[in-house]
């Protein structure tokens, strides 16, 4: 039987996504990728993942929010930790962005790039503390 | 004689209540294939603007019951695309001067032969396009500036970021196989993407400061707390390279206007830049202090040194004092960008140097004086 666990990863850069899931699966787990919010989230729904990450700078601005926000009022979503990554800087040009009302929570936010045991690492507290 | 109302024709508008003038103007600019629109009552000649909308508009000055003048400053107001030529009856350079600053292009003096308005209609003519193209060419640059940084902050920065992402898997699935030079590529390689990050970033600072976006949370606090936690950060390097970093700081000196972050930014370039031009075995000093206009911080280094005349253009973008060693890397904007901030905070950033023995730096705030 097995045992790996579940890591969805949504982001709209394929070669973001391949280089995280080289990470990832060499720290063990099972990864599956989704390209756009859309897929991410009917993914979620077919393999309910033990974690999920999620870029909150897709398509547009609040598509990672809005993912969040689905999966946080869907069975499989609300009980699982999310984490979102983040390349925005806030003190650019994306100041005037404001995050849509009601925020969901993310269990946490990771800068982009990662550092690959700093990843892991937070992967690895975050499951043993769910 | 009725010019054909095709779209290309210029239509010039004239407002003189002398009939023998818009007669005159009429059979000189016609004859030169313009549309001639005439009336002789001012009060009319805002309504005939708005609706025929003509490229120029000849306007006499004097006129009964209306002020040429007051046309003038409405038009030139309401449609700014209008080039507006006074027509005095009087000769006053006075009131054409008048007329000018309200507006009007040009003027024409009674009496004008057919040859003189004709001069004048075309000189007009080619201001309002070179008017209208400098408009359209002013437009697009503002709106390619605003672009650019958008652009630039997200096109550029994040393929360096995946390809850091990249690195960091490398490492990861390949770690331990890769032998000690392939591991140092590596590092060179993420080294330089990550200069190449800081150069955008520093690049984007510097746009954000000269179109005032940056955003600065200035309150009045006291610096030591600043410099200390620069010294803190660049201690490790120092030790690394064999430099000694010493500094004697007042803990209370009066306070400044200044913004935490970019201060920190400031104060790093500049202690930074000391420990790149500074040999093993050379001293850092960094000491701050004040007196009854300004809270100041000297970085004082027993480095290379800047000759005398390159200290002028040290503030330029990119900008480099090219050391024997050659291993000085960087943004190149650190120093322009620093400048910048200084200037933001009212301050000034001051250098003086001996080839050979050191360089200093100092950092000067406008001391608060608090009440």
């Amino acid at each position: 039987m097995d045992t790996k666990k579940k890591i969805l990863l949504i982001d709209d850069d394929k070669d973001f996504l391949m280089a995280t899931k080289l990470i990832l699966e060499k720290g063990g787990y099972e990864v599956f990728l989704a390209e756009d919010g859309k897929s991410g989230v009917e993914t979620a729904k077919s393999v309910s993942p033990d974690l999920a990450i999620i870029d909150m700078m897709m398509e547009t601005w609040s598509e990672g929010f809005n993912v969040v926000s689905i999966l946080r009022t869907s069975e499989t979503g609300k009980q699982i930790p999310l984490i979102m990554l983040s390349a925005v800087d806030l003190q650019g040009p994306y100041q005037s962005f404001e995050p849509p009302e009601n925020l969901p929570t993310v269990d946490l936010v990771l800068h982009k790039p990662i550092k690959a045991d700093e990843l892991l690492h937070q992967i690895g507290n975050l499951l043993k503390a769910g | 004689m009725e010019m054909g109302e095709n779209e290309t024709t210029t239509r010039i508008l004239i407002i003189d209540d002398e009939e023998s003038i818009l007669d005159g103007c009429r059979q000189a600019l016609e004859k030169s294939g313009y549309q001639v629109i005439t009336t002789s009552v001012g009060a009319d000649g805002v309504r005939i603007a708005r609706d025929k909308r003509p490229e120029l508009a000849f306007i006499d000055l004097k006129m009964p019951g209306c002020s040429g003048m007051d046309l003038i400053e409405l038009i030139s107001k309401d449609m700014p695309e209008i080039v507006l030529i006074v027509i005095t009856g009087y000769a006053s350079i006075v009131s054409a001067v008048e007329a000018m600053k309200k507006g009007a292009y040009d003027y024409l003096p009674k009496p004008f032969t057919p040859d003189q308005i004709r001069a004048v209609t075309k000189r007009g003519i080619e201001h309002r396009l070179l008017k209208i193209e400098a408009d359209g060419l002013r437009e697009e640059k503002e709106r390619m500036e605003r672009n650019f940084i958008t652009f630039v902050s997200h096109e550029m920065r994040s393929p360096l970021v995946t390809i850091q992402q990249y690195i960091e898997s490398l490492k990861m699935i390949a770690g331990e196989t890769l032998n000690e030079d392939a591991v140092g590529i590596i590092d060179r390689c993420d080294k330089r993407i990550q200069s190449l990050q800081d150069l955008i970033e520093h690049w984007l600072d510097m746009s954000r400061i000269d179109k005032g976006t940056f955003s600065e949370n200035k309150e009045p606090i006291i610096i030591t707390p600043i410099i200390e936690r620069t010294i803190e950060e660049l201690t490790p390097l120092c030790e690394k390279r064999g430099i000694v970093i010493e500094s004697d700081l007042k803990q209370k000196p009066p306070k400044i206007i200044g913004d935490q972050e970019s201060l920190l930014r400031v104060f790093s370039n500049i202690i930074g830049n000391a420990t790149k031009y500074t040999m093993p075995g050379g001293k850092i000093s960094v000491i701050n202090d004040f007196d009854d206009f300004y809270v100041y911080v000297k970085v004082t280094d027993t480095g290379s040194g800047i000759p005398q005349d390159k200290l002028p253009f040290i503030f330029e973008p990119f900008f480099r004092v090219k050391g024997k060693q050659e291993r000085q890397k960087g943004s190149g904007l650190g120093l322009t960008f620093s400048k910048k901030i200084m200037e933001a905070h009212n301050g000034k950033i001051e250098v003086s140097s001996k080839e050979g023995s050191g360089t200093t730096f100092v950092l000067k705030f406008p001391r608060l004086y608090e009440t």
